[in-house]
């Protein structure tokens, strides 16, 4: 057996397994240690039947369907007759425009990000209460987190894409989010109606996200030095040195007034403006080409408790009020401080434990937790004994 | 009308009474003219109703009427008269105060308050391909969308439509309904399939569509997820060459998945068979920033995907 094996296995006798919801109407699918195929269409009708699985089968990956089903274990999806499936969003540092930069513990603070920002439109647009979402700890590279409420169960494919779209802010049109109005001609400034917009940061979903948004926006420019506002503004795409200047110089007090009452005029300008403003409000959750894995209503996701293959991590769960906390090289750490002896075959530094690491190549003794994991990712090697 | 509605769950009428007495004369007389206007109009007209003896028929005239659409046997009359009896709904919903519309939607099994809804009942009845009802494009809160009066009962139709449907696609009718309305039924029937014959129209050279729409046919055909504005503009594209419902349909029969009444309505939406507009087909500049432009020579200084097939075809 090999090292790995033989940790996962010491883990499986006594596993701290969370049974998804309706766990008998899932499908269960695993990877074992040294194949490349996935065992599928598994179901099991009790829970001590599915600890003595993993018990006797040590899978190097676990999952059951998000989807649950009148037969789970059918091998034609046809005849498995999908009943519902939970809204999962998957958030993985994969995702990420900037990923492949990153080291993992950057990478994954990163995804943290994403996953508050993921949280905010569900409970605040969507008005999911904390009882109706968990988080988790991917193992890997993310977090996922799990709408489990009566209402979304029975969701279809193009729905959830809507749900999605809606958090990933795909085809928004500010335009029309804003509502561009022309407002009747004010006293002296002539008989010409000027195109105003009115925003109102009190509003919900995207019309008051953006609306907070501008107005910080110019705030933060207002108090900025000439220079340097000039230097924000053009940043932003469409703005030229020019209109950047015209832009600052006319953020007058008064004009100031104007825009925290919600009323901005020169509509092209602020909707270039609000364009990049909506992409960092916006959660990535896929590449513009990628499909939403969330919108499929019968995707295989992993089973929170059991171990990631590729990491040694456990799928570990999250409290909502303690994300900022969560550090999974401490949380989702399962093995202990026996020191193992491994081949180390890149130099590294790591923080784990809480315990600072560096690593030089060849030879090393280091605590298990950390043997484990580096084997995991094929940055260590152990002999067998 | 909602009173009198109670009043007759309370009566025990049978089947035989409203198929037979003299005292639902008027009722049966009503029923038919709901199915014969759902036909030739399209939508079910309000009747006035001075009497409260009107509005007992006029209630009676409803399960009537759903039992001669279920005689007649056809798909066609039952999608067709599913929208004409949800139009209806929606004209009285306009003209009712807002507490008619709460109560129909109770009904409907939707949760509204005042002008909110649920967002998974917004999403099951919303024309959400339309850029207008994007569920992004809405001001959600809590849950709950904001819509505006008019649109709280543009969903609340599409939820009576879908009811109906569902309930007359697989109902069969008492014996007796054929016998007492035989010559009614042999009419409508008659006029269906005549109005369906009628539909089927003009040749489509297929050769001379351009590149975009082959490609997004070719992906419908092979079962690959096609997103929203590629199924419009194939569904815009087709239907402004000429192609009537069915065909349009078959096309989209091998998507994965494919759900023929949801297509169908997406379909008659968007062809502006329910809500009067006509959908235009997208410009070039607009398939291209969704990515689904794949130019062949013939595209150079094409700029609309009708003028590519306008040209091409008549050759
Ligand atoms: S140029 Fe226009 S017609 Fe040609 S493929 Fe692109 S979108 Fe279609």
């Amino acid at each position: 057996m090999s090292f790995l094996r033989r940790k996962f296995y010491s883990y499986y006798l006594n596993p701290r397994i969370e049974f998804p919801p309706r766990f008998d109407r899932r499908e269960y699918a695993f990877i074992l240690f040294n194949e490349d195929t996935m065992h599928r269409h598994i179901s099991f009708s009790s829970r001590n039947d599915i600890l003595s699985y993993l018990k006797m089968n040590v899978p190097a990956h676990a999952y059951y369907s998000s989807a649950y089903y009148r037969h789970p274990s059918a091998e034609r999806m046809m005849d498995k007759e999908w009943m519902g499936a939970d809204l999962i969003f998957d958030l993985d540092a994969d995702h990420l425009p900037n990923a492949r930069n990153l080291s993992y513990e950057e990478a994954l603070k990163e995804v943290k990000e994403e996953l508050k920002k993921l949280l905010s439109f569900l409970m605040e647009d969507f008005g999911f209460g904390e009882r109706d979402i968990k988080l988790y700890f991917s193992g890997g590279r993310g977090y996922h987190c799990h709408v489990c409420n009566e209402k979304v169960l029975e969701l279809g494919g193009q729905e959830r894409r809507e749900v999605v779209d809606y958090i990933t802010a795909r085809g928004l049109d500010i335009k029309k989010v804003m509502g561009e109005k022309n407002l009747p001609a004010e006293k002296f400034s002539g008989r010409f109606s000027i195109k105003t917009i009115k925003i109102n940061p009190n509003q919900g979903g995207w019309q008051g996200r953006i609306a907070r948004a501008i107005i910080d926006f110019f705030k933060r420019i207002k108090n900025m030095e000439g220079e340097d506002a000039i230097k924000e503004l053009v940043k932003i795409e469409g703005i030229g040195e020019k209109t950047a200047r015209a832009i600052y110089d006319a953020l007058t007090d008064e004009r100031m007034k104007r825009i925290e009452a919600g009323l901005l005029d020169q509509s092209t300008e602020f909707r270039k403006i609000a364009k990049p403003l909506v992409t960092k409000l916006a959660v990535s959750l896929h590449s513009e080409a990628d499909e939403p894995v969330t919108a499929d209503i019968k995707r295989l996701i992993r089973l929170p408790g059991s171990l990631h293959g590729k990491t040694g991590l456990r799928v570990t769960g999250i409290d909502i009020k303690k994300i900022d906390d969560f550090d999974p090289l401490t949380d989702a750490v399962v093995f202990g401080e026996n020191s193992v002896k491994v081949n180390v075959l890149k130099k590294m530094e790591i923080t784990m434990m809480e315990n600072h690491f560096k690593i030089e190549k060849g030879e090393a003794k280091l605590p298990e937790y950390l043997a484990v994991f580096l084997v995991a990712r094929g940055l260590a090697e152990v002999r067998p004994p | 009308m909602k009173e009198a509605k109670e009043w007759v769950k309370e009566q025990k009428v049978s089947i035989e009474e409203i198929l037979f007495d003299d005292l639902y004369e008027r009722a049966r007389e009503r029923g038919v003219e709901r199915v014969r206007q759902a036909v030739d109009e399209g939508i079910v007209r309000e009747v006035a109703m001075v009497s409260e003896a009107d509005c007992i028929m006029e209630i009676f005239s409803y399960p009537i009427a759903r039992m001669i659409v279920a005689s007649v046997e056809s798909d066609y009359l039952v999608r067709r008269y599913a929208l004409a009896e949800a139009k209806k709904a929606y004209e009285s919903m306009k003209n009712e105060e807002g507490s008619f519309i709460d109560y129909l939607a109770r009904e409907m099994g939707v949760e509204v308050s005042g002008n909110e809804i649920y967002f998974t009942d917004y999403l099951k009845y919303a024309p959400t391909w339309d850029i207008n009802w994007k569920l992004v494009n809405r001001e959600m809160r809590k849950g709950y969308v904001l819509l505006s009066k008019s649109e709280v009962a543009r969903l609340i139709q599409e939820a009576i439509r879908k009811k109906i449907y569902n309930e007359l696609a697989f109902a069969f009718a008492p014996p007796e309904v054929k016998k007492v309305f035989k010559d009614e039924i042999l009419g409508i029937k008659n006029k269906v399939i005549f109005k369906e014959e009628k539909r089927k129209v003009g040749e489509v050279k297929e050769e001379g569509f351009p590149p975009c729409i082959k490609n997004l046919i070719a992906a419908v055909k092979a079962g690959i997820n096609v997103p929203h504005v590629g199924r419009f503009t194939l569904v815009t594209f087709l239907n402004a060459v000429g192609m009537d419902i069915e065909e349009i349909l078959k096309i989209f029969a091998s998507s994965p998945d494919f759900n023929a009444e949801k297509t169908r309505y997406q379909i008659e939406h968007i062809t502006g068979r329910i809500s009067g507009t006509v959908y235009a087909t997208p410009k070039c500049d607009t398939i291209r920033t969704w990515g689904l432009c794949y130019p062949d020579e013939y595209c150079r200084n094409i700029r609309h995907p009708l003028f590519y097939y306008r040209r091409r075809a008549r050759k």
